[in-house]
């Protein structure tokens, strides 16, 4: 390695305390750099991964308000209309509200169908695996109202991870209520894995008639309706001639419609949580900037105890640019390593964050476009830290530089 | 001898704290090709300036510096380093090694300046430290050298490259009597077998012993110039 290099190597391991600092700063700011770029590019995603062929009916008013049972039926009349189910969300949790996941009440014997491109049935009843299963389930779920399936991605998720299919599977309720404050009790009778990105690996599903059963009973307390209806339009059918067919026949009540394609509605979704890429966007800009000031920081000081080797380089007879070249390379390497550690921490949490994320955002995944605009984010930190650091220098008159203390 | 680095009418200023200061005043210098030349005088009497002008790492207000033929105080602020790496070594006062390098390296940096191949500059950088008699030191970082070490390891720096002129801004004012006299017996040799010609600014009379020639200056005029011991030693 040629000499001057290794003499900026060598003030950086002299001022590994200092160095060190603006390694971690640097990284744990590509680092969450990195994951609100996922997380902004996985919401993207899910919407892009969205069926094309499917509608989602909501209340016109808000997503909070069902829709009367009585819809389901008029929709399927609709003509281009395949096939609907319901979507009834539970908003329940295992044992402990940290353990927080998405269960959907859903119409069991025509949910499998209506989704047949977005999941696969991984395992059923009595171990059986591979097509035989989602008959088995199918089979499973009509034989027995608490009957349940849940997503791959719950078996790692929780504490206890030896779920088997025939266990009983306790969901705390928020919403849905029992009047003897009990738990409800469902029976795992199968495993899904997602078919696309944007499906979420860690739901459960179980029947809708149970939920609606025990409402009618009067063992429980809650809303009664649909919380959403999904609906297949019929290949060559115009979805969105169906779609203003629908929202058409409930304009006028007794609740209004609004139906829109899957991927509108997870836009929409998403943007309950306000303008989610905005707010992450300016969140990880403003990390970055702060920052790049304390890497600019860093070295400054570096450069205000470099004036008298400047003075030395200069007296030797290289070139005043040198000590700025010099101070530059040493930011770009700072960066780069702060910069590379934190892409490697983001690349290799990737799975446990997806697996923490799963509800909320089911493709959370750091892509290599991150990476690389992580890594030229880094260089382009170092060269302005350098850079701000090393342009004085560029002035410095050499008697002037060694009369300087440091 | 013919005049191998001269001034010829130089005038100095400084501007501090509002005030102008001048420190040289239309001064002429003439010093012969192999001289071993002692600056001395009063602070501010404008030693360091002279050496910082003869060096390039200054220029004058008015006059003319002119060194082997080149005149040094018209030459531009981009030619000028490549001129001082070429044909003046440094020794400076505090030593000035780079804390972070070994003696070696020292020595080894501005040989990165000229066109010798790694292997050249290798040897050469050796070459140098055997003339300090610090080969067996330079694997040791300057924090572990004394300071006469320390001084011998920069005049190692300073003749790596093999340059004509020496400048030496009091080398042995940070020493104590026995590393100085060892590193002026170093100037001394290197004046007298590499023919190397030596300008010195120092304080000390005794060290000034060992020049060949005394230039005294006050207020930014030479009032003195006289033969010293070693001139004295030749004849």
């Amino acid at each position: 390695m040629k000499l001057p290099l290794r003499l900026a190597l060598r003030h950086l391991l002299a001022g590994w305390v200092r160095n060190g600092l603006t390694v971690m700063a640097l990284s744990i700011a590509l680092f969450l750099f990195c994951f609100l770029i996922s997380v902004v590019r996985s919401l993207d995603l899910a919407i892009d991964a969205a069926a094309s062929n499917r509608l989602v009916t909501q209340s016109a008013v808000s997503l909070f308000i069902d829709l009367p049972l009585s819809y389901q039926g008029k929709i399927e009349s609709i003509d281009g209309v395949e096939g609907t189910t319901k979507f009834q969300w539970f908003g329940g949790y295992y044992r402990e509200p940290a353990n927080f996941f998405a269960q959907f009440g859903i119409d069991h014997e025509r949910f499998f169908d209506l989704y047949e491109g977005d999941i696969e049935i991984s395992e059923g009843p009595a171990g059986v695996t591979g097509p035989a299963a989602r008959t088995a389930v199918i089979e499973a779920l009509a034989a027995d109202r608490r009957a349940c399936v849940l997503g791959e991605g719950l078996r790692s998720r929780f504490e206890k991870t030896d779920f088997e299919v025939g266990d009983t599977f306790p969901v705390i309720p928020t919403i849905f209520q029992k009047f003897d404050g009990s738990a409800w009790e469902f029976i795992i009778v199968g495993f899904y894995r997602p078919k696309r990105s944007n499906v979420d690996a860690t739901t459960m599903y179980f029947r809708h008639d149970y939920l609606e059963e025990s409402l009618e009973g009067g063992i429980a307390a809650g809303p009664e309706g649909a919380g959403v209806y999904m609906v297949n339009v019929a290949d060559g059918s115009d979805p969105e001639r169906v779609s203003s067919d629908i929202d058409a026949l409930f304009e006028n009540g007794p609740q209004a419609t609004m139906t829109t394609s899957e991927a509108a509605f997870q836009a929409i979704f998403a943007s309950m949580l306000g303008n989610v890429p905005l707010f992450l966007g300016t969140l990880g800009g403003a990390v970055l900037f702060a920052v790049l000031f304390s890497v600019i920081n860093t070295m400054l000081i570096a450069a205000r105890q470099r004036r008298r080797e400047a003075g030395i380089l200069q007296a030797l007879g290289f070139s005043p640019s040198t000590s700025a070249w010099l101070l530059v390379f040493e930011g770009v390497l700072i960066s780069l390593i702060g910069g590379g550690l934190g892409l490697l921490l983001a690349g290799g949490s990737a799975p446990a964050m997806a697996e923490a994320l799963g509800t909320s955002i089911p493709n959370y995944a750091v892509d290599g476009a991150t990476i690389i605009q992580g890594i030229l984010l880094a260089l382009l930190m170092g060269i302005l830290a350098g850079a701000a650091a090393g342009l004085p220098m560029v002035r410095l008159q050499p008697t002037e530089a060694l009369r300087s203390e440091g | 001898m013919s005049s191998f680095i001269s001034l010829s009418k130089v005038s100095k200023s400084y501007r501090r704290a509002g005030e102008v200061l001048k420190v040289l005043d239309a001064i002429d210098i003439d010093i012969s090709e192999q001289d071993f030349v002692a600056l001395m005088g009063p602070s501010g009497s404008g030693k360091t300036t002279i050496l910082n002008l003869i060096g390039g790492l200054d220029t004058p207000d008015s006059g003319t510096v002119t060194v082997g033929g080149r005149t040094v105080s018209e030459m531009s602020a981009r030619a000028l380093p490549g001129w001082r790496a070429r044909n003046v070594g440094f020794v400076f006062q505090s030593f000035n090694l780079i804390p972070v390098l070994t003696a070696f390296e020292n020595v080894l940096l501005p040989l990165q300046l000229t066109p010798l191949s790694a292997r050249e500059r290798k040897e050469q950088a050796n070459f140098a430290l055997e003339v300090v008699g610090l080969t067996d030191r330079g694997s040791h970082r300057p924090s572990q050298l004394s300071g006469g070490e320390e001084q011998r390891v920069a005049i190692a720096r300073a003749i790596a490259t093999d340059p004509e002129v020496i400048i030496a801004d009091e080398p042995t004012g940070d020493l104590d009597r026995i590393s100085a006299d060892s590193v002026l017996d170093l100037l001394r040799r290197l004046n007298n077998e590499l023919d190397k010609t030596i300008l010195m600014v120092t304080h000390d009379p005794a060290a000034a012993e060992f020049a060949r020639r005394q230039l005294h200056l006050d207020k930014g005029v030479l009032i003195e110039d006289s033969a010293g011991s070693q001139a004295e030693d030749a004849r």
